[in-house]
């Protein structure tokens, strides 16, 4: 029983994970806590339905749109919204509550042409895998494995291309990369480009696990925000290290108590580690106040 | 006219919220998406005081208040540690969480079924029990309310709040506790946001947990957002026009299925776009820093 | 008397040394200047007496007692003024609300206080009045009273933010760069108010670039390189010093 909940947990830490490091990435690149990520990842779920159900397009092709998609959408967030705010050297709080703004009208009008009610995209059982003695479904291998498979691929953008040193020296500080000649606007573009990407993979994984409502993207992006604070906003692996752990936690939640305590528990964990350990798991020592 | 007075009574009740919640944006400088968390303490409070207890209104208003201000330390003492992002994403968990408790502590507050038969307030046998007294106890209450937040705004301490506002290490080098004086900021816009949960609870006479959601608490701070910061017009114009567009919708025969989200996609339309042409809001003083 | 005392204080960021055991006394009633290259840890230094900083080892001392590691406005309560380098008025604020905030045990600062006791309030702040406008008269800006803080000039803000720390009955004033990027009268009026100050028995301790113009008004010069004193003594004693002058003051 234990077993399988911490595999359980592992599988919905994967896809926390996942959201996470594309949260994670942009905002520590561009330094906006970007709440309409939550969003870019229903949107990524729904494009996947219209495409797949509405339009019966090939789950293949349907897929690799609605990727495209997310991705896009990120991009056009960054460019219509936050890059004419840059432009006014708008004050933190101006950043968040217009994301905040994008959130609630993109998720109102998702929910005006869809409505309000869950979907299932593949109804039924699906095949399950034996591993030992713990139990999976198909969909949530390929979670685990699209999750291992990106992460790794990550590790290695961000240590070994141009692209991805760059991102690292603006992440760090972004006066100094703009100085020594970084494109720091084709940076911020890769990162909402590359970090929406990963939601949408997260999107598509659990649209096809548990299945698709409008209201998906909140709980989504607040644990994927409290992953990265817990794990460690300047380092990548702290982000996935925050998931896993996130996703593990709450199955222990379901096993003791119940899955209703969930978010009270996630968000104990948060203030818990703000006020002791507000620089993550992974992070270096920061002074509270800079906080 | 019991239509437009029942618009009233929801200004009134708004008007409450928006002021205590101005405190804390406008004059202290915390941007704080919970007010939805301390407006529903208010209300399920004076309720179960009411009907597991029986007592008067007013004494369950009284006790609801002080149960607002106590439960607000839950969430001032750790989250006033923090700045920015932090700050507001702290202030977001403590809504979930209360969210979470009465959507969930089912023996006590009924979860998603609710409570019903809620009784309405009265006074020395003189019960508020049409829709006109109602909005005459609103009225009273919101005046009240507003006397008391003028007081403390104008006074020395909402003189300490503009300039934590405006600088807290300058406010600190100066010899004030500045951490002192946010927590009685946050205690103030607690109790009095519970009046308007309590109001609000007895009048609709039945409440559940999703008049009280994340939602509801960023239309709040959407409210001040757009009226204006950092006076006392601000939340007055906010709320009256936010109140106004739902109307206007109704007005022109949308129907209501469409109606509810297109009146938060106007809400969020005009949150992006007096972020980025007037930060300050219609009537404010203060943008964010 | 020694009104400020550092014993062996010493701060690191990320294991630079940004002040380095340092030691050192002020004498009350004296003007102090701390002299030296930019990143030799003069801020640092403030912020250590104030405890924005809390330093790693060594001990701070305010009129013999101890306030290493108290809390910063405890430390401001005790006498301890701070001007900003980037003066830090309140903005949204008028002039005379700038200095009301200022002005020690004000009831009214208690909400609870202001709703019930409005009467006992309001006669405080008419005797805060008189405070305030004393101390807008004493920098020159009692026509200014009613102008918000950020509607002044660069020079009138410093003016605002030092009456500020005089309503706040600073005995000790830290002024950091109080004479650096404005007009040269203002810096004329600025150092005969700093001069007047003393004479009424407040210390005050000078970070300035301007040292030609603090030399002047100086009882005493500390020059501070890598987080250390490299040299201190009279003004006309650093003046006159050969190498000093050309490693540091560049004449």
């Amino acid at each position: 029983m234990l077993i399988q909940l911490l595999a359980n947990g592992i599988v919905m830490g994967s896809v926390y994970a996942l959201v996470a490091m594309g949260f994670g990435l942009i905002y520590s690149t561009t330094g906006i806590f970007h709440f309409a990520h939550g969003i870019i990842y229903t949107l990524g779920a729904y494009l996947l339905y219209l495409l797949f159900i509405n339009l019966k397009i090939s789950i293949l092709s349907s897929l690799l749109l609605s990727l495209a998609g997310a991705a896009s959408l990120g991009i056009m967030v960054e460019l219509l919204i936050y890059s004419p705010l840059r432009r006014k050297e708008a004050a933190p709080a101006v950043y968040i509550i217009s994301s905040l703004g994008v959130y609630i009208f993109l998720q109102n009008l998702i929910a005006l042409i869809f409505g309000n009610e869950t979907k299932v995209i593949f109804p039924g059982v699906s095949k399950t895998y034996h591993f030992g003695s713990i139990i999976l479904t198909q969909i949530q291998v390929f979670e685990v494995v699209a999750f291992a498979i990106l992460f790794s691929i990550f590790c290695i953008f961000l240590m070994k291309t141009r692209f991805g040193k760059a991102l690292r020296g603006l992440s760090n500080n972004a006066l100094l990369a703009e100085v020594v000649g970084i494109d720091v606007r084709k940076i911020r573009i890769i990162a909402f480009g590359a970090g929406s990407l990963l939601a949408g993979v997260g999107a598509v994984l659990v649209s096809l696990d548990v299945g698709i409502d409008p209201n998906m993207g909140i709980s989504m992006f607040l644990l994927a925000a409290v992953a990265v604070i817990v794990g460690g906003v300047k380092t990548f692996t702290g982000a996935v290290l925050g998931g896993l752990f996130l996703g593990v936690i709450q199955n222990l939640v379901i096993w003791k108590a119940s899955a209703r305590w969930q978010t009270l528990v996630t968000f104990f964990i948060l203030i818990m580690f703000l006020l002791f350990k507000p620089e993550g798991i992974m992070g270096k020592k920061r002074r509270l106040e800079e906080v | 006219m019991n239509y437009l007075l029942h618009i009233l009574i929801m200004i009134n009740i708004y008007l409450v919220l928006a002021f205590s919640l101005n405190l804390l944006i406008g004059y202290t400088g915390l941007l704080s998406i919970c007010h939805a968390a301390f407006y529903g303490i208010g209300a399920y409070i004076s309720t179960l005081l009411m009907i597991n207890l029986g007592m008067n209104f007013f004494l369950a208003l009284l006790l609801s208040i002080l149960g607002a201000m106590l439960i607000s330390l839950l969430v001032s003492l750790p989250s006033l540690r923090l700045k920015g992002d932090y700050f507001i994403l702290c202030t977001i968990g403590f809504q979930l969480i209360v969210f979470t408790i009465l959507y969930n502590w089912i023996s006590l507050t009924r979860g998603p079924y609710g409570i019903s038969g809620i009784p309405t307030p009265s006074l020395f046998g003189f019960e508020f029990s049409t829709i006109p007294r109602y909005f005459l106890l609103t009225l009273i209450m919101g005046i009240i309310s507003f006397i008391i937040i003028r007081r403390i705004l104008i006074s020395p301490f909402g003189r300490l709040l503009k300039a934590i506002r405006e600088d807290e290490l300058a406010t600190q080098s100066l010899g004030k506790d500045i951490f002192k004086v946010k927590i009685l900021s946050f205690l103030i816009a607690a109790g009095i946001a519970a009046i308007s949960g309590s109001l609000f609870a007895h009048y609709v006479t039945y409440i559940d947990p999703t008049s009280f959601t994340l939602e509801e608490s960023i239309f709040i701070a959407t409210i001040i957002i757009v009226g204006g910061m950092g006076n006392l017009k601000g939340p007055f114009v906010g709320t009256v026009l936010l109140f106004i567009i739902p109307e206007l919708l109704r007005f022109l025969g949308i129907p209501d299925a469409v109606a509810a989200n297109l009146r938060q996609m106007i809400y969020a339309l005009l949150l992006i776009a007096f972020m980025y042409f007037r930060p300050q809001g219609i009537a404010g003083e203060y943008k964010f820093k | 008397m020694n009104i400020l005392e550092l014993k062996e204080v010493t701060k690191n960021f990320d294991g630079i040394k940004a002040v380095d055991n340092l030691s050192f006394f002020l004498k009350e009633g004296s003007i102090t200047s701390l002299i030296g290259p930019n990143g030799a840890g003069k801020t640092t230094v403030f912020n250590l007496i104030t405890n924005y900083l809390t330093p790693e080892k060594g001990s701070i001392y305010y009129q013999g007692e101890e306030i290493t590691g108290s809390l910063p406005h405890r430390i401001a309560n005790m006498g301890i003024g701070r001007l900003f380098q980037d003066v830090r008025v309140f903005n949204k604020l008028t002039a005379l609300e700038n200095v009301f905030v200022a002005i020690k045990k004000n009831c009214g600062e208690n909400p609870f206080t202001s709703l019930l006791f409005h009467r006992r309030v309001a006669k405080q702040e008419e005797k805060n009045m008189a405070i305030g406008l004393k101390w807008l008269e004493f920098v020159g800006l009692s026509e200014k009273k009613e102008t918000l803080a950020e509607d002044l000039s660069y020079g009138q803000q410093k003016l605002l933010s030092l009456a500020r720390l005089l309503a706040n009955d600073a005995r000790l004033l830290l002024l950091d760069e109080p004479i650096s990027g404005i007009h040269p009268e203002m810096i004329e009026r600025i150092l005969s108010l700093i001069k007047r100050l003393v004479q009424e028995g407040r210390t005050i301790f000078i970070i300035e670039h301007n040292i030609g113009a603090v030399l002047k008004v100086s009882d005493w010069v500390m020059l501070l390189d890598g987080g250390n004193l490299v040299a201190s003594g009279l003004p006309s004693e650093i003046k006159q010093d050969q190498t000093l002058r050309e490693v540091y003051l560049g004449v």
